[in-house]
């Protein structure tokens, strides 16, 4: 995104913009694979057209409940073994004062 | 004969309704109780800190559970307009609400640590004062401040209201389990109490033990609700004869619009609750306007460190599994249980009286889940008060009047900050407004489109400019004013979609003004900043750079 002293980026701003990257493609995959599902079998549909699964209606089942299980264990993966752990810092001085903006 | 047993069962019906009153009383006053020994708590663990850092972000000391439950949910709506929903409208509301499926992470990957680690170089102890820092800018700043207040009014007003009607309803001799808005008219000296009891209370915990105040109740609510949700969930099973049995039985009560998209509408309304258009919006609202609520971003603020950040995804993935799609189960059984209920916002009450009462101790469970709008709500305004007098001490009177102020004047200010938005609050809801939900929804749409993308930018965006802020604040901002003055005041044609209200905006091809408000903000954003001076490299260097480690002396 930027040309400016890219070299001595701090670690954990890279590691965090890695990460909101990966979150919103996820966000976008989750949004495509619910809304798809939910629009192709779910829509304007007749009585004789409906199908449980466990009680769910089934393109509920397949369009939310499914996706929202798997992005439950996809947000643990994430955060086990992608979220990286970095230092952030101290706070200036007395937080009584104003800040640097002052 | 039968108007005898009619009458029976209505003098038994109202009985239980008093029974339950009473376990529902007992359990606010309980919650009541439980806030103000927090707000001492928190008094307590802040006593011995630096002012600001410590009454305003706890000293940014959020560990996981109290950073988990409290920062991303918007829990004022979800026991009060979500449940009369999916009991109007259907399965379809699943989709609706799908989303949150993301939220655990979105709410903490997007800007989670960046925002933390930001904070602490500028020394923020509010929104405006981050974006005042970072693009070394007081005009930012202040208007940072002046959206934080109109957005934050049009929230905290709605909550005042709905804290008064929870308690107005759970006055034993209320007789009336609705949440609903037209209940104001039951008894306004019910309503008129139910406000002052409340304001005093949530004022006077938030008053002692500021942000960690509301945050610990905040928590303490969340806690209570997953309780209220699981029991509710088990009881409701129980009584439909399971979740098969229950979709069906609310189809035939209904129609198939109950069972399929885009949801159930009363016959010849011609109203589609959900289009695919609005399927796609929701999952931008949602989202990105829980990324972009400035009390969020306050919280992100305040979290400990990354491994609290981290660990927070996990437990409001499991959270969250156990909160929405409970909450929808526990309405379709209770369309196919109670097929006709005048107002659909009574369904959780209704549900609790109706599968609860046989129990031993029924009362007090009715009890324990009526209550749980009421912590939400608390919970909800002690959070923008905190909001709002942060902006007052630090944006308005640090700034502009007494920069040198002492400790005790800050202390003052903040009280008086709290105390004065109290006070207004009550003047204002003493003839209450209506569209309680539709402000929540506008002022969440509102500032998404007026505060994320400019937070991105601030986090993540070497090249980003002050004006590119400013044009992405204030083109998002006006965008989405624009869609809903349209809307409100008729100025297009009408719209047989989304939630039915008068106070609703215009949706420019079937999607969601807070859509159109961030595409303007980004592209806004992105062409000013790339046409302006870039800011200062020193400034640059010290937002994003790895910086010399302090010695210690």
């Amino acid at each position: 995104m930027s040309d400016y002293s890219a070299d001595n980026t701090d670690p954990l701003v890279r590691s965090s913009l890695r990460e909101a990257l990966i979150v919103a493609l996820i966000w976008l995959g989750a949004l495509i694979w619910s809304v798809g599902v939910c629009a192709s079998m779910g829509y304007n549909r007749t009585e004789q057209d409906l199908k449980l699964v466990w009680g769910f209606p089934d393109w509920i089942f397949w369009g939310v409940v499914v996706p929202w299980l798997t992005c439950a264990v996809v947000s643990w993966l994430f955060g086990a073994f992608f979220v990286h752990d970095g230092e952030l810092g101290q706070d200036l001085g007395d937080t009584d004062d104003l800040g640097l903006g002052g | 004969m039968q108007s005898v047993l009619g009458g029976a069962s209505l003098l038994a019906q109202t009985a239980v309704e008093m029974q339950v009153g009473y376990g529902a009383m007992c359990m606010l006053l309980l919650f009541i109780a439980v806030s103000v020994w927090i707000g001492l708590m928190a008094n307590k663990a802040t006593r011995d800190s630096g002012f600001m850092t410590g009454f305003f972000l706890g000293n940014r000391g959020l560990g996981v559970w109290a950073l988990a439950l409290t920062a991303t949910i918007q829990s004022g709506g979800t026991f009060m307009g979500f449940p009369s929903l999916v009991y109007s409208h259907g399965w379809i509301v699943a989709l609706w609400i799908g989303s949150y499926m993301v939220v655990p992470i979105t709410g903490f990957g997007i800007l989670g640590k960046r925002l933390a680690q930001l904070s602490r170089r500028t020394g923020a102890i509010t929104v405006p004062d981050l974006f005042r820092t970072r693009f070394n800018s007081s005009a930012l700043g202040l208007t940072c401040t002046l959206f934080i207040l109109f957005y934050l009014s049009f929230m905290m007003f709605a909550q005042f209201k709905a804290g008064a009607i929870v308690i107005q309803l759970a006055w034993p001799t209320g007789g009336e389990l609705s949440l609903s808005e037209e209940a104001t008219n039951v008894s306004d000296f019910r309503y008129h109490v139910g406000l002052l009891i409340f304001a005093v209370t949530v004022v006077t915990y938030t008053l002692m033990g500021g942000f960690l105040a509301a945050v610990w109740t905040d928590l303490f609510q969340s806690l209570l609700m997953f309780l209220g949700v699981m029991i509710l969930l088990v009881a409701s099973l129980n009584a439909a004869g399971g979740l098969e049995q229950a979709t069906r039985t609310s189809m035939q009560n209904t129609g198939p619009g109950f069972v399929f998209g885009p949801g159930y509408a009363m016959a010849d309304s011609g109203h589609q609750f959900l289009p695919i258009s609005l399927a796609i919006s929701f999952f931008v609202v949602w989202i990105w306007g829980g990324v972009g609520a400035p009390a969020g971003l306050v919280r992100l603020m305040a979290s400990q460190n990354t491994n609290v950040i981290r660990k927070s995804i996990y437990v409001l993935s499991v959270y969250n599994l156990g909160i929405y799609l409970p909450l929808i189960v526990i309405c379709v059984c209770g369309r196919a249980l109670l097929p006709a209920l005048e107002k659909s916002d009574q369904i959780i009450p209704r549900m609790a009286l109706l599968t609860t009462s046989h129990w031993p101790g029924g009362s007090l469970i009715a009890g324990l889940i009526l209550a749980a709008p009421f912590g939400a709500v608390m919970s909800t305004v002690s959070s923008y008060l905190v909001v709002l007098s942060s902006g007052a001490v630090r944006d308005i009177y640090q700034r502009f009047i007494n920069p040198e102020a002492p400790r005790e004047e800050l202390r003052l200010v903040a009280w008086g900050a709290m105390i004065l938005t109290g006070i207004i609050s009550v003047v204002v809801m003493w003839n209450p407004v209506e569209y309680l939900q539709a402000f929540i929804v506008f002022s969440t749409s509102g500032a998404a489109a007026t505060f994320l993308f400019p937070a991105i930018m601030a986090c993540y965006w070497r090249r980003a400019t002050t004006a590119g802020v400013f044009s992405a604040m204030i083109g998002g901002a006006i965008t989405v004013l624009c869609l809903y003055l349209c809307g409100i005041m008729g100025w297009m044609p009408d719209q047989k979609i989304g939630a039915m209200t008068k106070f609703h905006p215009y949706f420019l091809l079937g999607f969601e003004p807070l859509i159109w408000g961030l595409l303007v903000s980004i592209v806004s954003g992105v062409f000013v900043s790339f046409v302006t001076k870039p800011l200062d490299e020193s400034l640059i260097s010290l937002m994003f750079d790895r910086q010399p480690m302090k010695v210690e002396e």
